[in-house]
């Protein structure tokens, strides 16, 4: 069972918009596999669409003299661009969608659809771990698929910033107990710990700064942080 | 399963919604768009969240004609997809929020990361997808090379074909949909059918 799950926050930064796309999509992947975390997740978009569209919110904003609403250059007419939009008879219809699966080690893995549009790097592999990079160009932020092969884990170590971890497969264990498909696990530098799975696993990774290995000779692989996350 | 923010049914009337909107109106308006195409509905949505969402888009972009951007991408998007709306799964104040929400996602990530990759859908989606790759599809490959192949046909044709096999709809169901005679239908169909035909022989060879 997941026993992990986003914050309330950080659900509530998703339903505004307010996250990068990284931490986004693993809200969404995290949902997919958890009804609990849905069901918030609408009860929270009504909530916010209720909130935006009540006529006082737009109070709020009139107070601000830069945007004052008596300059009527930045009027927008909103009938003409309502008829102007509806001259169009194109209608959208949803794209079909096909799959997209990873190979790792000749184990493929199906992703799920919300990584469908994301271009994914090459693959490099280190001892048992293999790491794809996902080319999100959001700047200090790397996410990545991360694959541990059976027996494989990652040296103890810690964050300078933070780092999720959401179980796309498999299952690995920590110091802190047993990790399942779905589960959501956020870090942040006061966190240390030394995933180990047996039987291998697959993981979708974001950390907005490298690993810091922290144990006696592994402190050497301090290079190889960069490489994980 | 999909994730989609409009997925579960929600009571119209639950403790969220205020008095202060009149949902049932929204809805009938959203749903004259989608059913009959209807320009005077279309207004009146536009009237009543086109400067409501102006404001908000004010709050996260800098410059006046990034906020306007937003309100006429929304609304356009509001224009054309409206048939993926289900009042029996959420509000229309609930499903023009996702809407506006992911143009500004877009866009934001458009100006900030320089990528147009357009997330957003993927992320929260607008409506449950139609196709369900287990059942519809066995083949990917000979799915892929198809759909290269249909993504090669006029605007107007792709439509009905990929309505007709990958969403099974019927003409008829296709022709309210589109808004279209049953006549046009039938004849883009036979005019796609017929182009790949000669497409996919081609490649077959």
């Amino acid at each position: 069972m997941i026993k992990h799950h986003p914050k309330f926050e950080l659900i509530q930064a998703f339903v505004d918009g307010d996250l990068p796309a990284s931490l986004s999509a693993g809200i969404a992947m995290h949902a997919e596999m958890c009804p609990k975390c849905q069901e918030k997740i609408v009860q929270l978009t009504e909530h916010a669409a209720e909130v935006s569209f009540e006529e006082a919110f737009l109070d709020r904003f009139i107070v601000d003299d830069s945007h004052a609403v008596n300059n009527s250059n930045n009027e927008i007419d909103f009938e003409a661009m309502a008829n102007l939009v509806s001259q169009s008879d194109d209608i959208i219809m949803p794209e079909p969608t096909l799959d997209k699966s990873i190979v790792f080690n000749d184990k493929s893995y199906t992703l799920p659809k919300v990584l469908n549009n994301m271009e994914i790097g090459k693959t490099s592999h280190i001892g048992k771990l293999s790491r794809a990079r996902l080319q999100l160009n959001e700047n200090e932020i790397h996410t990545s698929l991360l694959q541990i092969e059976p027996g494989g884990g990652v040296p103890q170590h810690t964050h300078k910033g933070f780092e999720l971890t959401l179980l796309l497969d498999g299952t690995f264990h920590d110091e802190n107990g047993e990790y399942v498909k779905g589960d959501f696990i956020m870090l942040d530098g006061s966190h240390q710990h030394n995933p180990i799975s047996n039987e291998g696993c697959l993981c979708y990774t974001v950390a907005n700064d490298a690993l810091h290995f922290t144990q006696g000779i592994n402190k050497l692989l301090n290079p190889i942080g960069t490489f994980i996350y | 399963m999909q994730t989609n923010l409009l997925s579960t049914v929600t009571n119209a009337k639950s403790s969220q919604m205020s008095e202060k909107i009149n949902h049932p109106q929204l809805c009938e308006w959203l749903n004259a768009v989608a059913n009959s195409r209807d320009k005077k509905a279309f207004t009146l949505l536009f009237k009543f969240f086109g400067p409501k969402i102006q404001g908000i888009a004010r709050g996260k972009f800098p410059n006046e004609a990034q906020a306007s951007e937003v309100v006429q991408e929304t609304m356009s998007n509001v224009w054309r997809k409206a048939h993926l709306f289900d009042k029996d799964k959420g509000a229309a104040t609930t499903w023009v929020y996702t809407v506006m929400r992911n143009v500004t996602f877009d866009m934001l990530r458009k100006i900030k990361g320089n990528k147009e990759d357009n997330l957003s859908d993927d992320i929260w989606p607008l409506a449950e997808s139609m196709v369900s790759n287990d059942e519809s599809f066995d083949d990917h490959l000979e799915n892929k090379k198809l759909l290269t192949v249909i993504e090669k046909l006029p605007e107007a044709q792709q439509e009905v074909v990929k309505g007709f096999y990958f969403m099974e709809m019927s003409q008829e169901q296709l022709a309210e949909h589109l808004n279209l005679p049953l006549g046009t239908i039938k004849s883009r169909l036979r005019l796609a059918l017929a182009k790949l035909k000669v497409q996919l022989g081609e490649e077959n060879d």
